[in-house]
């Protein structure tokens, strides 16, 4: 215990700055990896809907693709079974002042009225209330509020059918077992009077299907915010290094009397690991107050792009806690391992010899670029592994390998560049001393290096990713949106939902002037594979007349199109294909209604707007099975050389009052993107966190730097230097390592866009993004990370002009 | 007689040291002309290294005045005092202090380049092949033995040709043969390049190249000999 007061608290006393600095980094690192999981927990975490907690305990559920027939309900409540049956219906409201609400329509024993939630009637001015549904004004009487956390309104079942016009149709029914009851028979007897395309699900299916399908969003976003833990972790190497080399002296005495090896690195191992607690302390504090301003994000994208989501509170428990401080620690230990086992190591005669480990460290660089290859080659390898267990593990693999390989070419960089350089920083003192001094500090240059570019490949790699994306999908978003006009219903749906145009809009949709044709869409959502995805139904005729759907190489477009109709074929958008690992020719059984087809995958299409996917059908085959089905929105295609703002104007005059909304092509393009660049905000946030973690790290190591050579920055001044002088070196010397970190971090970040797009991309989401690196984030990131590493030499280029001569240059 | 180069006149310097305040140099007057060695000696700790510092305009006296060629160190700014020793001072240290990462001839080029100088190889070969190393231009300082490191220390004292040199025992840390060959380069520079030469050592061999011996005990002259 003594040893570690003097040997290591004591000088992390000393150099305050230095040791908060380090703190600072293992607390930004745990903070973002903590924010992310609390956010995530609180933005994915409540998948029970509102009707749910108003229901109360439900055992079991019964849903179809399609919708239950009520018919069915009859036949339930004849089982001799003591259970009770609660059908449900489910649609979207559109209450004035107040915007889309979720309707439920459940058994109220006939009460006529609509009964608010608690929050909503909260919000309303009491008496009667109108609202729309499928594009009709209702009014209702508004009766008591009933419990349940959000907005959303309640109709008895019969009204709620009436003002939806689904008169026989259910969404679901919730069974509930009595007690006492044989939970298996009831089971079984509901089975036994299901249609075969008929589901009876537990009732957390449901939410274990949305976890499902956020699995892959959630581990991504985890595996971004590990980017700054591991920048962090290149800053406690270096951190740790340079107490080993500071302290090899005392080190050597230490042995000489006798202290054991394993002494030696527990002490270092020690110091790591107190970083490790103040940082990950602090970390879990920080984290906790990101993660109030980032549950919004993330459950923006939840909402656009996967399921209806409420945020619930954010809950720090002290498992979470711990895992934060525990996740610091191991980070602090594992990468303070390496120099710490040097320290034990140290003999006390080679103690004595200044400058060994530099002089090592230069020695070692070939072996480093060797081993550097290897890793590489290794990174290619695990780049081609399949993804386990739907985990693209090789992906994430490839990308550790290729930064490891990266950190281990960084010497031969720095010598490489030093050298290529030599003749044009030899004409100033200040870049020659400052070239100089980053060889002759090789082992921690490096290191520095290896940070900064780790950053600046993560970000110059999810630029590449999300560049490349963007552009994937305009050039998507213009192959797909042909159409002049579209139409759908008023109300804002979650992803994955659609709510019904009103019945006979196609008509009046081809009533319109200048209309040539119009293509009617209905949305299903369907359950297949123990996952949720998009059952469609368009008129193919009209998308091979008008589309450009584009389908994966060597599928010809046109046939495939022409055979959909009136045939039990249909067709794939890629992440379905991949999903659940189809091709064009495959058979497949869903659930439809109460029956189950099979159908035969025709082609697999390009699709942007889903990871859960589409299987797209003729309309009019699935309207041969789901009969009922509305229209749920419309492509509208004008005759050439018609005015689309006369016509948008004259369709709206024509759906006025029936809720609906006519947009023009553009303007959903435009939504597109911005739902898109809002999704990839969060990162871009993460991003901006592992770079100031990696100026940390580089203030810090400047920092050290100069406190290592304040001998030599007073023999400067002896022999007429200016403080100036010594300024300029050592922002030089930033200059120099931002410049070698952009090189290295543009190659580590081209190979890691590489791996982001081909394979983590691909195997998480199933999409195929086309490169398309985005140049003036290539060149604007590096230089703005360039300018940010040179301010961070600002503050030790001050140390070093202060420093008296007269005090240093005698200091042993 | 040519003026002084080096004129300190009543010189103290004190350093606090906790509470206390330990005075290393008082009331010190001397003078050091073109051409001559001054050699300081006395025990460690007499402040032999203060008085350099001050001489060298590193530091500056609490009481009295130091003058370099006629100007008080006390009256130039920062920059002026730099300007001093980039054209005016060289220095030579026991340690020799070289920078491990600069070849021999960078290393004596340095004094150059920091001044600004265009072409400084050329200056710095000369002086290099004065002390006898130019073949040695382009080694490290670790590959050279500890007698031809301070030569080079001493290449690089004088490459600019300054007025005054100042040398921190530079024979201490070398072995007989070694130091002789530093004391004559030494001789040499005071009687060729004309500098004015001040020197801290204990060695009876370097205090008898030069022509004045100044005593220091405890801070304070203690005698003078000249001969």
């Amino acid at each position: 215990m003594k040893l570690l007061r003097t040997l290591i608290l004591r000088p992390l006393r000393r150099d305050l700055t230095r040791t908060a600095l380090t703190v600072l980094a293992v607390a930004l690192g745990v903070a973002v990896v903590v924010a992310i999981d609390l956010a995530g927990d609180a933005a994915t975490g409540s998948f029970r809907s509102s009707m749910q907690t108003l229901a109360g305990r439900t055992d079991l559920e019964i849903a179809a693709n399609g919708g239950i027939a009520e018919s069915l309900m009859a036949a339930l409540t004849a089982l001799p079974v003591d259970a009770k049956f609660a059908p449900v219906m489910e649609a979207q409201a559109v209450v004035p002042g107040v915007g889309s609400v979720p309707l439920y329509g459940a058994d109220l024993m006939g009460d006529a009225r609509v009964l608010p939630s608690k929050p909503l009637a909260a919000r309303l001015r009491g008496g009667p209330l109108t609202f729309q549904v499928n594009g009709r004004a209702v009014r209702y009487e508004t009766g008591a509020a009933v419990d349940g956390a959000g907005d959303f309104l309640v109709l008895d079942l019969a009204e709620a059918q009436r003002a939806l016009d689904r008169f026989g149709a259910l969404d679901r029914i919730a069974v509930t077992v009595a007690p006492g009851e044989d939970f298996a028979k009831v089971e079984r007897a509901v089975r036994a009077v299901l249609p075969a395309g008929y589901l009876l699900n537990r009732p957390g299916a449901r939410s274990e299907e949305n976890q499902r399908m956020l699995r892959a969003f959630r581990w991504n976003l985890r595996v971004l915010s590990y980017i700054s833990l591991v920048v962090g972790a290149f800053l406690i190497y270096n951190t740790i290094s340079i107490s080993v080399v500071r302290r090899r002296a005392e080190i050597g005495v230490l042995r000489a009397v006798g202290a054991a090896r394993f002494t030696v690195l527990a002490l270092f191992l020690a110091e790591a690991a107190l970083f490790g607690v103040a940082g990950g302390a602090l970390g879990v504090g920080l984290g906790r107050l990101l993660a109030q301003g980032t549950v919004g994000l993330i459950a923006g994208t939840v909402n656009a792009l996967y399921t209806t989501s409420r945020p619930a509170a954010i809950a720090l428990g002290a498992g979470e806690a711990w895992g934060g401080v525990l996740t610091g620690v191991l980070v602090a230990l594992g990468s303070a391992f390496a120099p710490a086992r040097e320290a034990m190591w140290v003999s006390p005669v080679e103690a004595m010899s200044r400058g060994a480990r530099e002089h090592h460290a230069s020695l070692r660089w070939r072996r480093g670029l060797a081993a550097g290859f290897v890793l590489a080659a290794l990174a290619w390898a695990a780049s081609r592994i399949d993804p386990v267990a739907g985990y693209p593990l090789g992906g994430y693999a490839a990308a550790l390998l290729a930064i490891a390989a990266a950190a281990l070419a960084a010497p031969a960089l720095v010598l490489a560049v030093n050298r290529a350089t030599r003749a044009l920083t030899r004409r100033r003192a200040e870049s020659l001393l400052a070239g100089r001094s980053l060889t002759a500090s090789l082992a921690r240059s490096s290191v520095v290096v290896a940070a900064l570019a780790t950053a600046i490949a993560m970000m110059a790699s999810v630029g590449i990713m999300v560049g490349s994306f963007r552009e994937t999908v305009t050039v998507w978003l213009d192959s797909q949106l042909r159409a002049d006009l579209y139409v759908r219903p008023a109300v804002t749906p979650a992803a994955g939902e659609y709510p019904p145009l009103p019945r006979g809009i196609g008509r009046v949709l081809e009533a319109a002037s200048g209309v040539e044709a119009v293509d009617l869409f209905s949305g299903v959502p369907f359950h297949y594979g123990g996952e949720r995805a998009t059952l469609g139904g368009g008129i193919m005729e009209i998308v091979r007349r008008y589309g450009r759907l584009r389908f994966l190489p060597g599928e010809d477009r046109d046939a495939i199109l022409r055979s959909l109709p009136g045939a039990d074929r249909a067709i794939a958008s890629e992440p379905f294909a991949n999903r659940h690992h189809l091709r064009a020719g495959d058979r497949i059984a869903i659930p439809l209604g109460a029956r189950t087809v099979t159908l035969t995958i025709a082609g697999v299409y390009y699709d942007y707007s889903s990871s859960q996917g589409y299987l797209m059908l003729d309309r009019g085959t699935l309207l041969r099975y789901l009969p009922d089905q509305p229209a749920t929105n419309a492509a509208v295609y004008l005759a050439r050389g018609a005015d689309a703002e006369s016509a948008r104007r004259d369709l709206e005059r024509r759906t006025a009052g029936l809720g609906v909304t006519v947009a023009p092509n553009r303007a959903l393009r435009q939504a597109a993107i911005e739902i898109f660049d809002r999704t990839f905000a969060i990162t871009w946030a993460l991003e901006a966190v592992a770079i100031v973690v990696a100026m940390l790290g580089a203030a810090n190591s400047l920092l050290a730097l100069v406190l290592d050579r304040r001998r030599e920055l007073g023999l400067l001044r002896y022999l007429g230097a200016s403080a100036g002088q010594v300024r300029g070196m050592i922002l030089t010397e930033a200059a120099f390592l931002g410049l070698l970190a952009t090189l290295l971090g543009l190659a580590l970040g081209f190979a890691l866009s590489l791996v982001l797009i081909f394979v983590v991309n691909k195997q998480s989401f199933g999409w195929t993004i086309q490169f398309h690196p985005p140049a003036a984030l290539l060149v604007g990131a590096p230089a703005l990370v360039w300018c940010v590493t040179v301010a961070a030499g600002l503050y030790p280029a001050r140390v070093a002009a202060s420093l008296r001569p007269a005090d240093v240059i005698h200091e042993e | 007689m040519p003026p002084p180069r080096l004129e300190l006149r009543r010189v103290s310097k004190s350093y606090r040291n906790g509470a206390q305040t330990v005075e290393v140099l008082h009331d010190i007057s001397l003078d050091a002309a073109a051409g001559t060695i001054t050699a300081l000696l006395g025990r460690s700790g007499c402040g032999k290294t203060t008085l350099l510092n001050l001489a060298g305009a590193m530091d500056f006296p609490d009481a009295g005045e130091v003058r370099i060629d006629g100007r008080a160190t006390t009256s130039l700014s920062d920059a002026e005092l730099t300007a001093l020793r980039r054209t005016r001072v060289g220095f030579v240290f026991q340690f020799f202090q070289l920078l491990p990462t600069l070849t021999v001839l960078e290393n004596v080029e340095l004094p150059l380049l920091l001044a600004g100088a265009r072409n400084p190889a050329a200056a710095a070969r000369d002086r290099l092949r004065w002390v006898g190393l130019e073949e040695k231009a382009a080694s490290l300082p670790y590959q050279l033995s500890g007698g031809q490191q301070q030569r080079v220390a001493i290449a690089r004292a004088l490459v600019h040709s300054p007025d005054l040199l100042i040398a921190d025992e530079p024979t201490g840390n070398l072995d007989t043969a070694s130091g002789d060959g530093v004391l004559a380069l030494l001789r040499e520079a005071a009687s060729r390049f004309g500098a004015a030469i001040l020197m801290a050592t204990h060695s009876a061999e370097a205090a008898a190249i030069a022509g004045t011996r100044v005593f220091l005990r405890d801070g304070r002259i203690q005698g003078i000999e000249r001969s």
